[in-house]
């Protein structure tokens, strides 16, 4: 209740502020101003490493007589971004009463195709077919963001060769692998004039010249001739710009990476208040986090303007069923091959 | 073979407590914070913040090895708050930021899509291959 935001200076009691500079299913740039090097950088880390999304980490491979190794299809295959949406509903493997996986704790997704054609044939992330039960309808769904709705490309097939195999895709964060990063790139900037000289330019003659200046060079004040150094300057606008690997939208990463930080902290207010007793802790007393009592602000939840356009492919219906049989990529494609 | 599990790095072994408090005991109204599984993220968030903090007259951490995801905070006081106190309070402080951070992104976000809206007029959000390139900078 009482968060009196402790006084530090007056421009610090209002707190951070945001400029959104660019939104769409891609990316989010935004400016955070009013604020300090430590708490933008820890908001960067999060984003980065510690969103929990789902991809795949086991494959069983019944038959795979294409050119690629089993590791190596397996590999590409965790590497494909899977649908993220509700992954907060879905538990950790390692954390699953079930031993192995189950429906609570994983997705699986069936991939089975064969090349009957006379050409090679391609087999791509679309192929890719969730099958059972799963936590809700998308979870776990291969992401296609080109125009034809294929996803990545997986492998090449010459005649006669086939692949069969079997994932499990289960929930984690990037910590334990890159594979469940949300972000493709986090973008993160500041002073772009260089005024505090964290930055020592290499150059031939002329760093002015040979540096171009930066997108955000014309939103700060640039430095004037001859003004002296002033050792007092901290950097506090930043620039970020959040590139989405295609599991989640930009801008839910952004907010689930506020989320998860605050419950870092509150996790860390809980294990102090214990013990204590006195009403010091008071109202983060008991198994509450920050989760819900963010809920309250419309920011718990994990609807998000894109939620519906961006993420989801249009796809899905239009190609139609693809029943992991063989797929008919062969002809019109062989520019490829 | 011997590897640990990856997810040693952030999920707590058993019996393990997330925070631990040591009085150091060469110094006045001083204590260590033993944070267990957590790295730069938080070591460096929390001390900066303590050092801005009132009634704070140190704090500093370390991650004693890279490999090693344990975070050492010392934090030293002037006397009228305890060391842990003064880390609770801005802990909270820091909830309530990122919870201010995350409302004006939102509302941010809220306004651009108004915007978008009227521009496009009700232009499909997000086709495949790109969306709506909200090119509308400033
Ligand atoms: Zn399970």
């Amino acid at each position: 209740m009482d968060y009196d935001p402790m006084v530090m200076d007056d421009a610090e009691a209002l707190g951070p502020v945001v400029k959104i500079s660019q939104a769409d299913s891609v990316r989010v740039k935004y400016e955070l101003s009013n604020s300090d090097i430590a708490f933008a950088n820890s908001l960067r880390r999060v984003m980065l490493a510690e969103i929990p999304t789902i991809a795949i980490d086991l494959v069983e491979i019944e038959e795979n007589s294409s050119v690629l190794a089993d590791e190596f299809i397996a590999h590409r295959l965790g590497l494909i971004p899977l649908n993220a949406e509700g992954v907060e509903n879905l538990l950790y493997a390692r954390e699953c009463d079930c031993d192995g996986c189950c429906e609570h704790c994983s997705v699986k997704l069936m991939l089975h195709a064969k090349c009957t054609g006379d050409e090679n044939m391609h087999v791509f992330a679309r192929d890719l077919v969730p099958v059972g039960e799963r936590v809700n309808q998308v979870l776990g769904t291969p992401v296609f963001s080109d125009a034809e709705g294929l996803g990545p490309l997986i492998l090449k097939l010459r005649p006669g060769q086939e692949v069969k195999l079997e994932c499990i895709a289960k929930k984690g964060i990037a910590k334990e692998h890159a594979k469940w990063a949300p972000s493709a790139a986090i973008g993160f900037e500041y002073d772009p004039h260089n005024k505090l000289r964290h930055i020592d330019l290499w150059y031939e003659t002329d760093a002015k010249a040979e540096w171009p200046p930066s997108e955000y060079a014309s939103w700060e004040e640039p430095p004037q001739e001859g003004e002296p150094f002033d050792y007092d300057a901290v950097p506090n606008r930043f620039y970020f710009n959040v590139e989405s690997a295609g599991s989640l939208p930009p801008d839910t990463i952004v907010s689930e990476g506020i989320k998860v930080l605050q419950q870092k902290l509150a996790g860390l207010i809980h294990e102090l208040a214990e013990g204590e007793g006195d009403g010091m802790n008071g109202d983060y007393n008991g198994p509450r986090s920050p989760e819900y009592g963010t809920g309250a602000d419309g920011f718990g939840g994990y609807t998000t303007p894109f939620g519906n356009g961006g993420n989801q492919s249009s796809w899905g219906g239009a190609g139609g069923t693809t029943p992991y049989g063989t797929t008919p990529y062969g002809a019109g494609q062989s520019n490829w091959s | 073979m011997n590897a640990p599990d990856r997810f040693e790095l952030f999920v707590l072994a058993e019996g393990e407590k997330k925070i631990t408090e040591k009085v150091v005991s060469g110094m006045s109204n001083c204590s260590d914070f033993i944070l267990l599984k957590e790295d730069h993220t938080l070591g460096n968030l929390l001390s900066a913040y303590l050092k801005m903090a009132p009634h704070v007259m140190m704090a500093a951490y370390k991650i004693g090895h890279p490999n090693v995801p344990e975070v050492l905070l010392r934090v030293q006081t002037d006397g009228s708050i305890t060391p842990r106190e003064a880390l609770v309070t801005v802990c909270k402080q820091l909830v309530a930021m990122y919870g201010q951070l995350g409302r004006e992104f939102q509302k941010e976000l809220a306004l651009r899509q108004y915007a978008d809206q009227g521009e496009h007029a009700g232009g499909a959000g997000g086709a495949p291959g790109g969306g709506p390139s909200g090119q509308n900078g400033f």
